[in-house]
């Protein structure tokens, strides 16, 4: 199973021509795609734009119409998540009848590897009580249950989907710090996906912009704007131009 | 991955226990008063046979008026039972995970689909039969004793009593737990995997009842009409039944509907009215009668029978139930 590259140790995520079409259409249509080592990756998007395909294909939960995919050196099967990815869905699933404790509890059960007092670290951090029913819990509060749950399994790939949508601006600015300082410390590659760029400026050091299932710009931060633009502009460049070339 | 299910299902599991706990508990205290009703009514030989039964006049009756309806309830729970049990631990199980997208979280553990599938499948519905299938053990235990002053009159082939009896609610069980375990997969409803697993299982149960029973071998019984063999006196399922001519060949049900008019119509008032009729009868060509019938003491084949369609449709369903699954995501 194993398509280690040559050179060092194998990538967070490697994608050769991967692409994945519905019915409808192509909802990522093939791209050739490298998520480096430690770092903090913007996957930015409108709406539909793919960026829930690609975490899909990554996780496994979906499989790929046509190129391949490598995680950590592996391929997604589907038969369960890599045990070095986490991933964190759009809506935050979690059982609203378990406590909190109950549901560190089911994220010992379920994963080889658990760092129970780490997992615990982090509710405490967030001071959720660990005897609250989930489904008591504030937005804020169930995100970070739920960011402890996919810390706890002490992955080396975190993948969060539209993880500050339906947070409020102070929720959302605790989430981000709690997951840059986790991110930093524990040398975890990120990749948060968001349709507003604003969001994670200044957070994300690696951007992935997708426009109509389309990589329309890929790459490091820095190198991206090294001649000064600022980042949001540039994105709104990219943007502008895709949508003229796909009217065209 | 078990003990998440366990607790996940805990409700449903306190639920069983309770209904066990209670229903064993009235059905116990039910069967011990009934005995002493018997006894009490002199109805304690009568039991086995009405025949030589020393009970006062309208005993009988009596008793079985008191009584019938708790029978009736007991049979109604035992053939309720697998339904409940589809629409309340099968239609759940799989819809509600989809529904609320909790599955996302199950599946991006590091536990395969295959096994928190089977996992989830297991944990809800083994102890949900254990408590089905005690259950109907005491109703059993409770309407033996009540004999044929009980249901048991009837036979094993009423559709009441086939329903309650050996493998065939758990097989009915069996088969309702997957259609709303399936239904729940496909639709991904809750509230529309109970109903159309309820409706499609009712509709199931109806057209497949008495199916298994007509697999079964028959067997026929003659006697001369002029002897006093009762064909009946036995039981068993009736599926055939009329005369016979000299040759042995069946007589057409309307000349031998004809042929018993005449023979009533010439038949002296008295005491050997019986036995000119039937020697009318004998002398007019039909000689014999005859009954085809599944005799009671084949009735544990039927349920076999039955158990093994139900568990080639428990199959299917399992096996779409995979397949939904999969797809998902």
């Amino acid at each position: 199973m194993s398509t280690r590259s040559h050179s060092g140790p194998a990538l967070p995520v490697h994608t050769d021509g991967v692409g994945k079409k519905y019915r409808r259409g192509w909802a990522l249509r093939p791209v050739s795609l490298v998520i480096p080592h430690n770092r903090v990756v913007a996957l930015v998007g409108p709406n539909g734009a793919g960026k829930s395909t690609l975490m899909g294909l990554v996780t496994g939960m979906s499989r790929p119409t046509a190129g391949s995919i490598t995680v950590f050196g592996d391929r997604p099967t589907g038969r369960g998540l890599h045990p070095a990815v986490s991933y964190l869905a759009q809506q935050k699933p979690l059982y609203k009848q378990l406590t909190v404790a109950e549901t560190l509890e089911f994220g010992a059960r379920t994963n080889p590897a658990w760092d129970q007092r780490y997992a615990e670290r982090l509710v405490e951090q967030a001071k959720v009580p660990m005897n609250a029913k989930v489904g008591t819990l504030s937005g804020g509060q169930r995100t970070r249950v739920a960011l402890a749950l996919a810390l706890g399994k002490r992955p080396r790939l975190l993948l969060l989907d539209e993880p500050l949508a339906d947070l409020d601006p102070l929720a959302r600015e605790a989430v981000l710090r709690a997951l840059l300082a986790e991110a930093r410390t524990q040398g975890i590659t990120v990749v948060l996906s968001s349709h507003v760029l604003a969001e994670l400026e200044g957070v994300c050091d690696h951007l992935v912009l997708l426009h109509s299932g389309r990589i329309v710009l890929a790459g490091d931060v820095n190198r991206l704007s090294a001649d000064g633009t600022p980042l949001g502009q540039l994105v709104l460049h990219h943007m502008r131009a895709a949508a003229q070339e796909e009217a065209a | 991955m078990i003990w998440a299910t366990l607790r996940l299902q805990r409700l449903q599991l306190l639920v069983l226990i309770g209904a066990l706990v209670v229903g064993a508990g009235v059905i116990v205290l039910l069967r011990s008063n009934m005995l002493d009703a018997l006894a009490s009514a002199q109805l304690t030989q009568c039991v086995t046979t009405l025949d030589e039964c020393p009970a006062p006049d309208g005993a009988v009756k009596a008793f079985v008026t008191e009584w019938d309806y708790l029978f009736e309830a007991a049979r109604f729970l035992i053939i309720v039972l697998p339904a409940l049990i589809g629409v309340f631990l099968g239609a759940p199980l799989f819809a509600a995970e989809l529904e609320q997208g909790t599955h996302v979280l199950a599946f991006t553990q590091s536990v395969s689909r295959t096994r928190w599938m089977f996992v989830k499948l297991v944990v809800a519905l083994v102890p949900a039969l254990v408590v089905l299938v005690l259950l109907q053990y005491l109703v059993w235990w409770w309407l033996t004793a009540a004999g044929v002053l009980g249901p048991r009159l009837n036979g094993p082939f009423n559709p009441f009593n086939f329903g309650i009896d050996h493998v065939s609610p758990a097989a009915y069980a069996l088969v309702a737990f997957l259609l709303g375990a399936f239904l729940g997969a496909v639709t991904r409803r809750t509230l529309v995997a109970m109903t159309a697993g309820l409706t499609a299982f009712v509709a199931l149960r109806v057209v497949l009842s008495g199916v298994a029973s007509r697999w079964v071998p028959s067997e026929r019984r003659e006697a001369p009409v002029t002897s006093d063999v009762n064909l009946r006196a036995d039981g068993g399922l009736e599926l055939e039944s009329g005369m016979l001519d000299a040759a042995g060949r069946p007589v057409p049900k309307g000349e031998s509907l004809a042929v018993i008019d005449a023979c009533k119509a010439s038949a002296p008032e008295g005491p050997d009215a019986q036995d000119v009729f039937t020697a009318c009868l004998a002398e007019k060509g039909s000689v014999k009668s005859y009954l085809t019938v599944i005799p009671d003491g084949s009735a544990w084949l039927a349920h076999v029978y039955d158990a093994a369609l139900y568990g080639g449709l428990a199959v299917l369903l399992l096996a779409g139930t995979v397949w939904a699954l999969r797809r998902q995501g």
